[in-house]
């Protein structure tokens, strides 16, 4: 399969996003911008607004229950100002790939986004300063199965097919197929996009949380908030099986089983939300 | 909470999101009880987005699927102290959802 053979290469051509045939325009020029290293607030605001559509999406999420100014933001400016800059080009990635992702497994949106909102449900319940973070890093955890499903599609329906037959988690049946595996590679568009090392960190070692050395919690909490997603069966992410907890991730958390009741809770309350604002 | 179209609103219902215009800014508040005026109002005006009051709503899959599936879920091939707490709270919550 010619396919395979030429997945081995994915990380040299991840890293030339921008020549990428299946990458859609709008997010060739976000990934233009984000991966700049000083980029300042007015070029992310200009970036957006000279996108009628982007501009719309991003402030009727911003203004949605799920953040907590329902109806305040009237600017991208403004968004940036009270969300910070790395949230804001995280929710502008997870709007952008928002078709990308459907396009590339049904499912996947669904599972990115109740991971995004367990992860700040956690993140609050834990204390953490920047709640939205979190978030950002759920959303955006399997970014690197967007990339491996659309330029490899071939080998990654054959990926999710072996993780089908032989019951083992699809981030070890991609490995039989590429040489890098989904959390890798997202950890390389993470570096490109000069995202904070906390993301990337949390996105590289989702399914090996006791690998992170700077964020050992932000990472396990999306350890956790990943597996609850699944437990809850929201979405479909490649797995069919709920992939075990990582002990000590999940002991560093010191949830009991009433805390993670809550988090289900809340999780639905937040799920309908988002829904709404993609519509 | 239960997502209701603007033409299925009866008074005395009760918003359990507040009422947003295109614009994003918020009408009317959550908690607000309808009138038969409210709803009026509320039909002549475009939303943006479903009107959500209080109340359950009906899920689509019988609880009896929902737990089959959820047991499919966890054929987890190792033993798991930590897997079943979380199991055991994924079944709790889906029971509370039917209840």
């Amino acid at each position: 399969m010619n396919d395979i053979i030429v997945s081995k290469v994915l990380r040299h051509r991840i890293e030339n996003i921008g020549n990428l045939p299946t990458v859609p325009e709008t997010l060739r020029r976000l990934s233009r911008i984000i991966e700049k290293p000083n980029v300042s607030l007015t070029e992310i605001a200009g970036f957006v607004q000279s996108d009628p559509a982007l501009t719309f999406r991003i402030l009727k999420m911003v203004n949605s229950a799920v953040y907590g100014f329902p109806g305040r933001i009237a600017s991208v400016s403004h968004a940036i100002m009270l969300l910070g800059l790395n949230v804001v080009k995280g929710l502008l990635l997870g709007i952008s790939v928002f078709e990308l992702m459907q396009k590339a497994m049904a499912g996947l949106y669904e599972h990115s986004m109740g991971c995004a909102a367990a992860s700040r449900i956690i993140a609050q319940k834990k204390g953490l300063r920047e709640p939205e973070e979190a978030y950002v890093a759920g959303l955006i955890h399997d970014i690197g199965k967007v990339v491996m499903a659309l330029e490899f599609t071939k080998a990654y329906e054959a990926a999710l097919a072996c993780a089908e037959q032989e019951n083992i988690s699809i981030e070890r049946a991609e490995k039989q197929f590429f040489a890098d595996n989904h959390p890798v590679l997202g950890g390389v568009l993470s570096e490109k996009w000069r995202f904070p090392k906390k993301l990337t960190e949390a996105i590289l070692y989702h399914h090996q949380p006791s690998s992170a050395e700077l964020f050992p919690l932000e990472t396990a909490i999306v350890h956790l908030a990943d597996i609850l997603t699944k437990a809850r069966g929201l979405g479909f992410s490649g797995d069919q099986i709920v992939p075990i907890v990582d002990d000590a991730a999940f002991d560093r958390l010191q949830l009991t089983e009433q805390d993670i009741l809550e988090v289900f809770r809340d999780l639905e309350g937040s799920i309908e939300a988002t829904q709404e604002v993609l519509l | 909470m239960i997502k209701v179209p603007s033409d299925k609103l009866m008074p005395g219902m009760r918003l359990a999101k507040p009422i947003m215009n295109k614009a994003g800014m918020a009408l009317l508040g959550e908690g607000t009880e309808l009138t038969e005026t409210w709803i009026m109002r509320i039909q002549d005006m475009e939303l943006e987005g479903a009107v959500y009051v209080e109340g359950k709503q009906e899920m689509e899959v019988p609880l009896d699927e929902m737990l089959a599936a959820l047991e499919k879920r966890f054929r987890t091939p190792e033993e798991s102290h930590r897997m079943e707490i979380i199991k055991r709270a994924a079944e709790r919550h889906i029971r509370n959802l039917y209840e």
